[in-house]
């Protein structure tokens, strides 16, 4: 396998603390990974790195053998790419940013943005300001998938989506990624990239805390759990149960962090009254308080 | 959601928690504090500006009845032929009258283009900010939001105006001439009331439409319009009782500072009452209409689905793709510009003539300083001068433009496109330039129809050659301006216009007040010279050397810097 993406001791100091520091990641060709971290850990410093918009500190980032700062405007051929923060363009139509962007690029076909649009469900007749925030991100979709590139990263790129054209995007990282397009993808919720990422790098505070296969990942699955009892509530009985961390009681209330399956837990509530039973999926602050203590 | 400027039930159990005054004294406070930096502006620029012409008065104008009797005939007749800026002069050979006529009349002029701002900014600029939908999520009623920011305004401009008389008072006592307080004081209530005008037909116009700086444009060009027509009437022009439309007007016939003159309580009344009318219509459309929308929607026009690009051509093509973008607000400067040549070169033969009648050796020596000997030199002095402020403001406005595409994420989405940032900073001025030579050939054409039809004839080919000088003038404030725009985007506006604006002062009053040659060589327009008597390719050339420089330094400092909010 071909690399694809690599960074050596890449760093952005931002100073208190902020930015990326010393990190060493690398993205075979064809490969969908997935970024993951916590807000503020650094995962956007990393992706404007990559597509040379602010310059490194100190250390390095290729991308397909190409230096990602000196030789950026070689590398935007290649390059398909979805800020964390979309752009304003007022009182633009949706067709006329593509074709403001199809002239700077030279490489988009309007069969091919036609084709997204579509996918997308995405009017592009209509005025960018008037477009809703999930509409915005589908122009930024539709900008970075339409020109077929050899790689992609995506700054969140499921923000704002509904639940249909979340899968809709699904899709056309499946798609992209059966061409052999290499693909990142950040997110600060695992669940998010799981459905179509090979692997997954964990960055927190600035650094890259771990890198894997998904289901070597899997022991950080977990879920919050919340019960409120009818009376009060069986605290040895519930401290035993195996996988449930962080607990905190009040009154009738417990909480806590729950791995594993959910039998035993089911099993040690079955004699008490339950009035609630709240299950969720952590963000990954919550995770990281459970996987890193 | 249309509230009607009912709170929502949430947000009337929101107020409810909260006293109802601590919200009141909140809202005053972002109001006040939104307009802070037009208040520090205004204050400061103003307030200087009042002490420096207070204290200048004295300086000039001798200190014996007699020098001031010879002062007062020169400057009247000098102020008789600069009616389309300046109020008519009186009494000149007293500090009050001098400054009615130099001072108050531009003061007033520049409150109203602030005041123009903010409306702008109150009833549009905030909305697109995200701040409007903030508030009213907050549960407070449209109605007490927008209020509360008139309100904000009409304190915030109170304090310049009062920050702004303070500060020529003590310029006239330093000049052994004190101001009466009270007259001083009514003064200010006209310049305010003029102030509230401007706020109020900006607040209406920004109801209208989608954008904050559509709204400053028509604004603008209305308020702008407004000015001309009272400074045509001033200048003989007869236009009948439509000069009462014209809120410059009616603040011009208070004259409590001069000997015999007074407050005209019903042109004052008149000026609140239009900015009483003004506001509550502004407010009441803003409390009709859609957040985001206009007040008056026609019915939706489209009914097919777009797929695929835009078929523009032009927005495919390197440079014109930028121009393509900027048509309207381009087209929009053209005829301004063009409104503005066509007046002032239509006044031009009775202003030249009334000066060859006079025989006041100051005056004499001022225009022949100038250069101005016939019709064709006055047009060369007074139009392009004025040429080379405005079409400097509209590369300011473009660095603005600049600024905006960084802080509003286009400048991260063009370059992740396969574009070097060179060639953005390069397209960038191209795209400027080619603007400007739109914008001057159709102001320059207004100038040359206008001056032909009124008999004055201009050499053609000067002519063209003093239009097209412009041009390395645009080039040098826009090279300058992209090299500050690289290194601090929100210094470059501000440090552009000052640049803009003294360098045009410098040149306009040293001849004026015989001040030292240097005085006028800072100003950028120096290199400009006298293009319709002269060939001057050596300031044309360093133009051109500055543009290019500063061309270079900005391609350097946006290689340099990091890119993105």
């Amino acid at each position: 396998m071909t690399t694809a993406i690599e960074t050596k001791a890449l760093t952005k100091d931002y100073g208190t603390g902020r930015g990326i520091f010393d990190l060493d990641l690398t993205v075979q060709e064809g490969e969908v990974f997935g970024y993951l971290g916590p807000n503020g850990a650094g995962k956007t410093t990393t992706i404007k790195l990559l597509m040379g918009l602010i310059h490194a500190t100190k250390g390095s980032a290729t991308l397909l053998g190409l230096d990602a700062d000196r030789d950026a405007v070689a590398l935007k051929h290649k390059i398909g790419y979805v800020p964390g923060e979309l752009p304003q363009f007022g009182g633009w139509r949706g067709s006329e940013v593509v074709a403001y962007i199809a002239g700077l690029r030279g490489d988009l076909t309007d069969g091919e943005v036609e084709a997204v649009a579509k996918r997308l469900d995405l009017d592009l007749g209509r005025k960018y300001r008037e477009y809703s925030h999930g509409n915005k991100q589908k122009l930024a979709l539709l900008l970075a998938f339409a020109p077929r590139p050899d790689v992609l990263i995506l700054d969140e790129p499921t923000t704002g989506l509904d639940p249909l054209h979340q899968q809709e995007f699904y899709g056309l990282v499946r798609d992209a990624r059966a061409r052999g397009t290499t693909i990142l993808i950040s997110s600060h919720v695992l669940s998010e990239v799981e459905h179509v990422c090979d692997r997954v790098g964990i960055v927190r505070e600035g650094h890259l805390a771990t890198v894997g296969q998904l289901d070597q990942l899997a022991g950080m699955r977990a879920h919050r759990i919340d019960i409120v009892f009818a009376g009060p509530p069986p605290i040895e009985r519930i401290k035993a149960i195996p996988g449930f961390e962080q607990v905190a009681i009040q009154d009738h209330r417990v909480s806590g962090m729950f791995r594993g399956e959910f039998e035993p837990l089911l099993a040690a509530l079955a004699s008490s009254r339950v009035t609630k039973f709240e299950s969720r999926e952590p963000s990954l602050e919550e995770i990281f308080l459970g996987f890193y203590k | 959601m249309r509230e009607g400027g009912r709170p929502t039930t949430v947000g009337r159990t929101y107020e409810r928690a909260r006293p109802a005054k601590r919200v009141q004294v909140t809202l005053l406070r972002l109001a006040v504090r939104s307009h802070r930096t037009g208040l520090l502006m205004t204050a400061l620029a103003l307030t200087i500006g009042g002490l420096l012409n207070s204290i200048g008065f004295a300086q000039i104008a001798g200190d014996n009845p007699a020098a001031r009797a010879l002062f007062a005939q020169q400057m009247e007749l000098l102020g008789r032929q600069l009616t389309y800026l300046l109020p008519a002069p009186a009494q000149l050979d007293t500090m009050a009258g001098y400054l009615v006529w130099r001072w108050f009349g531009s003061a007033a002029l520049i409150y109203a283009f602030w005041a123009l701002l903010a409306g702008t900014g109150a009833g549009r600029g905030d909305e697109e900010r995200g701040l409007i939908e903030l508030w009213l999520s907050a549960g407070v009623s449209r109605t007490r939001l927008m209020a509360v920011r008139v309100a904000g305004f009409a304190a915030v401009a109170a304090v310049s105006i009062a920050v702004m008389l303070i500060g020529t008072a003590i310029g006239a006592a330093i000049g052994q001439e004190p101001l009466p307080l009270g007259p001083l004081a009514l003064q200010g209530i006209a310049i305010w009331a003029l102030t509230l005008v401007a706020f109020g037909f900006a607040l209406v116009v920004a109801q209208l439409v989608t954008t904050r700086r559509s709204a400053t444009g028509i604004a603008g060009v209305v308020v702008l319009g407004l000015f001309m027509l009272n400074a045509a009437a001033r200048s003989g022009v007869d236009v009948g009782a439509v000069r009462w439309l014209s809120p410059f007007y009616l603040y011009e016939r208070s004259t409590p500072l001069l000997r015999g003159g007074s407050l005209d309580a019903a042109a004052t009344a008149a000026l609140a009452v239009t900015a009483l009318v003004l506001v509550v219509l502004g407010v009441r459309a803003f409390v009709a209409r859609d957040l985001g929308g206009t007040l008056f929607r026609g019915a939706p026009a489209k009914t097919t689905v777009e797929w695929r690009p835009a078929r523009d051509p032009l927005l495919r093509l390197p440079v014109l793709a930028i121009v393509d973008q900027q048509r309207v607000w381009i087209v929009a400067w053209a005829l301004g510009l063009a409104l503005l040549a066509a007046f002032l070169t239509s006044i031009t033969k009775t202003m030249v003539d009334a000066l060859g009648s006079s025989d006041v050796p100051v005056l004499r020596a001022y225009f022949e300083r100038a250069g101005i000997n016939a019709y064709a030199d006055f047009v060369g002095v007074i139009w392009f001068s004025t040429l080379l402020l405005l079409i400097s403001l509209f590369v300011v406005a473009q660095v603005n433009g600049w600024a905006a595409d960084d802080n509003e994420g286009r400048l991260e989405t063009i370059l992740s496109a396969p574009v070097s940032r060179g060639r953005v900073v390069v397209e960038r001025i191209a795209a400027v330039l080619i603007a400007c030579t739109a914008v001057v050939a159709v102001s320059s054409l207004a100038v040359y129809l206008t001056a032909t039809s009124t008999g004055i004839s201009l050499p053609g080919g000067r002519f063209v050659f003093a239009s097209a000088a412009v041009l390395p003038v645009a080039y040098a404030f826009a090279g300058i301006g992209h090299a500050l725009a690289g290194w601090r985007p929100r210094v470059a506006v501000d440090a552009l216009g000052t640049l803009a604006v003294v360098g045009y002062f410098a040149q306009q009053f040293t001849p004026l007040f015989q001040w030292p040659d240097w005085v006028s060589n800072i100003s950028l327009y120096a290199l400009y010279g006298t293009p319709m008597s002269k060939d001057d390719w050596g300031g044309i050339a360093t133009l051109v050397a500055i543009g290019v420089a500063g061309t270079a330094v900005a391609i350097v400092a946006m290689a340099r810097r990091d890119v993105g909010r």
